[in-house]
């Protein structure tokens, strides 16, 4: 009979005790893993969502974080030029974000724009129909949301307002577009509807044309180990725009959502200990009820390592199968989360804040299974130290 | 007759903390059990007999004087050494038989042998030997729950037997049995001892205690008299028999 054989045949002998704490422990590993992928999802998430397309670095108008408020930066084509002319670079393209309306028969729909330089774009895949070309000027891009709300498919026209001034609602200027095709944008939240045209369209919707303003400029370096190195050149050679790789906007994201890391390690910690009392008050209970039993073992020579050994292949395998169990559970519970999560409003539906990773699984697995052993130990002190001749005298009265 | 001595025990005292007065419950007990001998302790409760099985036997150790087994003082001993000792020098017959009941008859029988680094085939062979010798060996696949008391302790003396010990210890064997089931158990013990196997039996029971070579008898914790071994009840030490 092996430690692990005469274990399971332990655990199975108060087999309702048993299944309890193995819930219990999975209840509590499954929020363990939760925990664990979401303190490290979030920042992992971002990072990927900002590479998507493989652009490291962004210029922004100083003082702000890309799309992070409406200001704008000036000279945008003159200095995307300039970027282009740097062999350090691979591709450069400016982006104006814009909110602007569209024409649903007899009504007006709210829209985000999207304002592209299509050989250097950064913000959506094509799904469906044609890309938009550098000099097309009667194209639009659409996502599904914004599709729906215009009642449009691929070679429909379509048409764009300008946002409305209150006080001069006639004034507004209005663009007649041909729908090239479906897209969808890689930072939109669910449900967003974009639309997307050259940049210079978007900024004629947006100034009537008089400006050559943009949101800010994406930038992808030729080598992506150089991209800080380029960003930090970038930074002293454009001093009045703010220059982040994506290294920096992690960083600030991070800092953001610090109070999400905490959350996460506080409710990590907490099921933690849940799960080692568990096994803990299991274990001293089924050791106290054992005390004869593990007396006379000792008398007949059985040795103290291996009673110990006993009670810790106990915690280990409670630990082992209430964690498998959790996996599962926590697997579900953080694609449910996530769900809730991602649905609100201003996040990209890329956006995930629950990541399953191998490395995120292990952690949990590893954590949990030292934490198992951890909590055998007391009740396999006690098993250890139990006094043979004194238990076995109070045995038999 | 002159024996082997197996066990010396000399001038054991044992006092247990109560409150803040001692209780003496031994009080200078010598014994010397030769190879081969069947010796039961008889007497009241409270007469140390107990006590005195359990320092014999290095489950507990002595206020005073020493116990030998086979020449080795286990005063001298580690915990790690006495606990070898008790595997493989000594078995344990206990009242309440204490087998694992999560483990069949043959499991509970492979223990000592398990801990003591018997391999899985010759463990599991001999553990079937010796549940043949007490007459269970169609039981052998059974949990120690599924056993009746005096098949339960028939199983305790297999365990006992498992690292062929040089001195078999038992505490009340026949407590927790009805009278029938009793004689099952001193009808084993007798054939054990006629086997070869040296016994010390701690008993109230008089037909138990009468079929040994030598008695004991203990009140107040010391030896009040020992009764000489009949020539009809003590055989002399033999070659064992299988499987003991």
């Amino acid at each position: 009979m092996s430690g692990l054989g005469l274990s399971m045949k332990s655990l199975r002998r108060h087999r309702l005790r048993t299944v309890l704490a193995i819930i219990g422990i999975a209840i509590s590993a499954a929020m363990l893993l939760d925990m664990v992928m979401l303190s490290g999802g979030i920042e992992k998430t971002f990072a990927e969502l900002l590479m998507a397309k493989g652009y490291q670095i962004r210029l922004s108008p100083k003082g702000t974080l890309p799309f992070d408020t409406e200001a704008t930066l000036s000279a945008a084509a003159r200095t995307v030029e300039t970027l282009r002319g740097d062999q350090t670079i691979e591709a450069a393209g400016a982006v104006l974000g814009t909110s602007l309306y569209g024409q649903a028969e007899d009504s007006l729909v709210t829209l985000f724009g999207y304002g592209i330089q299509p050989e250097a774009q950064g913000l959506y895949w094509l799904q469906q129909g044609s890309d938009l070309s550098p000099g097309d000027t009667t194209g639009v891009l659409l996502s599904a949301a914004a599709a729906s709300l215009l009642e449009s498919i691929i070679g429909d026209t379509v048409t764009l307002v300008s946002r409305l001034d209150p006080q001069v609602v006639a004034g507004a200027v209005s663009r007649e577009m041909v729908v090239r095709g479906l897209v969808r944008w890689v930072y939109d939240y669910r449900g967003q509807p974009s639309v997307g045209t050259v940049l210079p369209v978007m900024q004629a919707i947006a100034y009537g044309g008089r400006e050559d303003r943009a949101s800010l400029i994406l930038v992808k370096a030729r080598d992506d180990h150089a991209a800080a190195g380029v960003a930090a050149r970038l930074r002293q050679e454009f001093p009045r725009l703010e220059v982040y790789s994506v290294a920096d906007l992690v960083l600030f994201f991070k800092q953001r959502l610090v109070y999400f890391r905490q959350l996460s390690y506080i409710l990590g910690s907490i099921s933690l200990i849940v799960s080692v009392l568990l096994i803990a008050t299991l274990l001293t209970i089924t050791v106290n009820e054992r005390l004869g039993e593990i007396a006379t073992l000792r008398a007949i020579g059985i040795g103290r390592s291996t009673i110990v050994r006993q009670i810790l292949i106990e915690g280990a395998v409670l630990t082992g199968i209430g964690a498998a169990l959790g996996m599962v559970l926590g697997l579900g519970t953080a694609r449910y989360l996530d769900s809730i999560l991602t649905s609100f409003p201003g996040l990209p539906a890329a956006f995930s804040f629950f990541v399953p990773r191998r490395e995120s699984l292990a952690t949990a697995g590893l954590v949990l299974l030292l934490s198992g052993s951890l909590a055998g130990l007391y009740p396999a002190w006690l098993a250890a130290r139990a006094p043979i001749a004194a238990t076995l005298r109070s045995e038999a009265t | 007759m002159s024996t082997l001595p197996v066990l010396i025990g000399r001038d054991l005292c044992k006092d247990y903390p109560m409150n803040e007065a001692a209780v003496h419950a031994l009080r200078g007990v010598s014994l010397e059990v030769g190879a081969g001998e069947y010796v039961a302790i008889a007497g009241p409760s409270g007469s140390g007999k107990s006590t005195l099985l359990q320092l014999i036997g290095g489950i507990d150790s002595p206020s005073s004087g020493t116990v030998e087994i086979l020449g080795t003082r286990l005063n001298e001993l580690s915990d790690r050494d006495l606990t070898r000792l008790r595997l493989t020098r000594l078995g344990f017959v206990f009242q309440r038989f204490h087998l694992l009941p999560v483990l069949s008859a043959r499991e509970n029988v492979e223990l000592p042998m398990a801990e003591a680094g018997v391999r899985g085939k010759e463990r599991r062979n001999r553990a079937l030997e010796l549940l043949a010798y007490v007459g269970l060996e169609h039981r052998a696949a059974h949990r120690a729950t599924q056993l009746s008391g005096g098949e339960m302790q028939r199983v305790a003396i297999a365990r006992a037997l498992a690292n062929r010990p040089a001195l078999l210890l038992a505490d009340e064997p026949t407590g927790e049995l009805d009278a029938a089931t009793g004689d099952e158990i001193l009808t084993l013990f007798r054939r054990l001892n006629r086997d070869g196997t040296t016994l010390v039996v701690v008993t109230h029971d008089e037909r138990l205690a009468a079929q040994a070579g030598r008695i004991v008898h203990m009140l107040d914790g010391r030896i009040q008299k020992a009764e000489e071994p009949s020539q009809a009840a003590v055989s002399p030490p033999r070659r064992p028999a299988a499987p003991l």
